[in-house]
């Protein structure tokens, strides 16, 4: 099949199912907050990321830019985990939308910038996300307030409890990946 | 051997000096925080009960911070002028934030009074404290950007190192401990940054994830994390943190002293085994400092005294022996470097034990939080970690001849030997007496006696914290009209017979 055409149907179906996502499922992710934070947020992500692994190679980012993308990276994924931010994303539609798009460019760039950056920032980032995603977790879990309105305590310890798993895979991760490159030869 | 062009050589000594100079501007600062809670303690002056804790947490953390980034430094400077090109503007990336970071510290804690302590204490910053929230905000960040730096700094040169010498497993030694032939010596420095590193990685893993729970709690006041696990990740951050200190300058140990002795001292069997041990060891021994957790379980307290006692004795015994042969009937000339490794070993030794005996269940019982406690971390590290910077600053700026003929340079090292030693043993006179440690002052103590030999302790030490001072200035004086004067001695190492 001539590259061309490979090209279009990979846009259309990356596209294709960003939308089903954001627009006619929408109102069932974001029925729960499990499905809301843990479902439709990484499902954005991972399309981003999908997109990242075939396009990634286009885009040189050199430092400092790396780094500077990175911090962009991190401090959306922790915009969208506040607690005020998911409620107003739960509440209106258009505002949920605008952080499927955040995501979509977050996976995008996270796997450009962590193929051509150098092993030490791809380490620490890896590091950092798995300990915020891990600490984010055990906050939901630990705290016996509702944090944001548009859900219930059930549903927020649910969705702690599977990020603090999540954190320890991601964890896991960082150190195969720390491991690995250390224990790869010239 | 490492082949650099004079500009990096001559980009390599910048850096060193850089360091050097900020250890020795900072260092006496954080001495005088010292001598001002002795004379707090000893009824000489009067600071109040948040002075003191807000010297007492800069201190603590400017210390512990200060020596593990000053070793680390060094080692930086040993391992990238001799055995692989490391990236000085990572380098100076690290020195940065470390700056950004102390400098945050000491906002936080002299302007904001914040005073829990080095190691925290949670939840205690959260629960009624006397400062304002902001200051414990500006140093959780602090210590997070301290943290980030760290671990940039260590990932680089593990990172390089594997490169060079072919991976991870080579630089643990194991290429030692097979039937075949090693093809490529690994420098016995190389294989013990390897071992301090890694667990310092880790353990950064378990600070990140207790700074930013604090960060948590500073946004969200009403969140309680459970306390044990806190203690746990804190505990296993700040003790692997001190003890990689120590082995980041046994690094440097193993690599210069032979060039003092002229004999070799080489990677083989008996290091790998002693120094792989270490590395599991190492990440274990913290938990003798929860034996007052009764909720701990008890297997790990059990855990805690065994992993203690396993990890005083490979990479100690094998490095004290190792230094004792390498002296032994040496014909070495006793020069201010090699007298430093030698004293600092024995204050590393004394202090290693004086842990060990804590470190001892039914012992702990009665000594835990007790002055017995800051005597022993003195000793290995005013007695230890200091006396092996001070060797490495005198082989930087020294040349052979005038390491040997410095009598200035000798007095100041004596005399800070001298008052160190004699500071330290009034720490361990007020444990054995049953002084509490971290008491502003000891006014309040009921049992009159325990008071007046506390105050009396602490009145002593200051007279010998100012001998320190001297002993200090003196021999900050000899390095730095040398760094200063004249180039950096090079530091490539002498091919023994
Ligand atoms: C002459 C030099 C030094 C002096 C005068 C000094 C003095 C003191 C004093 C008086 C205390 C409080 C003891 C108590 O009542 O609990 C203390 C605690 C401490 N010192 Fe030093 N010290 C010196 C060197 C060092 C060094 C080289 C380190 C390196 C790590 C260090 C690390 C600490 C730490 C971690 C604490 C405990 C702080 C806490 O409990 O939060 N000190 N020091």
């Amino acid at each position: 099949m001539p590259s061309k055409t490979i090209h279009i149907i990979f846009i259309t179906v990356i596209s294709g199912l960003a939308w089903v996502i954001s627009f006619p499922l929408n109102e069932w992710f974001s029925d729960t907050m499990p499905r809301h934070q843990l479902l439709q947020l990484p499902a954005m992500l991972l399309l981003g990321i999908l997109a990242g692994l075939r396009y990634s190679r286009l885009i040189p980012i050199r430092f400092p830019w790396d780094v500077a993308l990175l911090i962009f990276i991190m401090a959306s994924l922790v915009f969208w985990m506040l607690p005020r931010s998911i409620d107003t994303a739960v509440i209106h539609p258009a505002f949920n939308r605008l952080m499927h798009v955040t995501m979509l460019a977050a996976g995008f760039l996270t796997i450009t910038v962590l193929r051509q950056t150098i092993f030490e920032i791809r380490i620490a980032f890896m590091a950092m996300v798995s300990v915020m995603v891990f600490v984010t977790g055990m906050t939901l879990v630990t705290f016996n307030i509702l944090l944001c309105s548009s859900f219930n305590i059930d549903q927020q310890k649910e969705t702690g409890l599977r990020l603090l798993i999540t954190g320890m895979f991601f964890a896991a991760g960082t150190l195969f990946t720390f491991f690995s490159g250390l224990g790869k030869k010239t | 051997m490492l082949q650099l062009s004079p500009l990096e050589i001559k980009k390599n000594r910048t850096f060193i000096k850089v360091w050097t100079i900020t250890f020795l501007i900072v260092f006496p600062l954080l001495i005088v925080l010292g001598l001002l809670m002795r004379l707090n303690q000893g009824e000489e002056i009067n600071l109040g009960m948040d002075k003191f804790y807000v010297l007492m947490t800069l201190h603590g953390l400017g210390m512990a911070g200060l020596l593990f980034s000053t070793s680390f430094a060094a080692l930086w400077y040993l391992i990238g002028t001799r055995h692989v090109k490391l990236n000085l503007g990572i380098g100076y990336l690290v020195y940065f934030l470390i700056l950004i970071g102390v400098i945050g510290l000491a906002y936080a804690t002299l302007l904001g009074k914040f005073g829990a302590g080095w190691y925290l204490l949670y939840p205690l910053p959260f629960k009624n404290a006397i400062w304002p929230a902001w200051s414990t905000g500006l140093s959780i960040v602090s210590l997070i950007i301290l943290g980030v730096a760290w671990l940039l700094g260590m990932l680089h040169v593990l990172y390089v190192l594997a490169k060079e010498y072919g991976g991870l497993t080579n630089l643990l030694g194991w290429q030692y401990l097979g039937k075949k032939e090693v093809k490529k010596e690994l420098p016995p420095i190389v294989m013990i940054t390897t071992i301090s590193l890694i667990p310092g990685v880790i353990a950064y893993l378990a600070g990140a994830v207790f700074l930013v729970m604090f960060l948590m709690q500073f946004f969200e006041p009403t969140l309680t994390f459970n306390m044990l696990l806190m203690k746990n990740l804190i505990f296993f951050f700040g003790h692997t943190l001190v003890n990689i200190t120590l082995y980041c300058c046994l690094g440097w140990v193993y690599a210069l002293l032979p060039e003092y002795t002229g004999r070799k001292w080489v990677t083989n069997k008996v290091l790998v085994y002693a120094w792989n041990a270490t590395f599991f060891f190492i990440i274990f021994a913290y938990f003798h400092h929860l034996y007052m957790d009764f909720a701990q379980p008890l297997g790990l307290q059990y855990a805690g005294q065994l992993a203690s006692y396993f990890s005083a004795v490979p990479a100690t015994a094998v490095s004290m022996f190792g230094v004792i042969t390498q002296v032994y009937h040496s014909k070495i000339k006793w020069g201010i470097v090699p007298l430093s490794f030698l004293i600092g070993v024995g204050g590393w030794a004394v202090g290693g034990f004086a842990a060990v005996i804590d470190a001892t269940i039914s012992v702990n019982l009665v000594f835990h939080n007790t002055m017995w406690v800051p005597g022993h971390f003195h000793t290995y590290m005013l007695g230890g970690v200091v006396l092996f910077i001070f060797g490495f600053f005198f082989y930087l700026s020294h040349t052979r001849e005038e390491q040997e003929k410095d009598i200035s340079g000798k007095a100041g090292f004596w005399l800070f030997v001298l008052g160190a030693h004699c500071f330290i043993a009034t720490f361990y006179t007020g444990g054995v007496n049953s002084i509490p440690r971290r008491y502003a002052d000891y006014k309040g103590i009921p049992i009159e006696s325990t008071h007046l030999i506390g105050a009396f302790l602490a009145r002593l030490a200051a007279i010998c914290i100012i001998i320190v001072i001297i002993g200090f200035l003196i021999m900050t004086f000899a390095i730095l009209v040398k760094l200063i004067r004249k180039r950096v001695a090079i530091t490539e190492p002498v091919q023994n017979s």
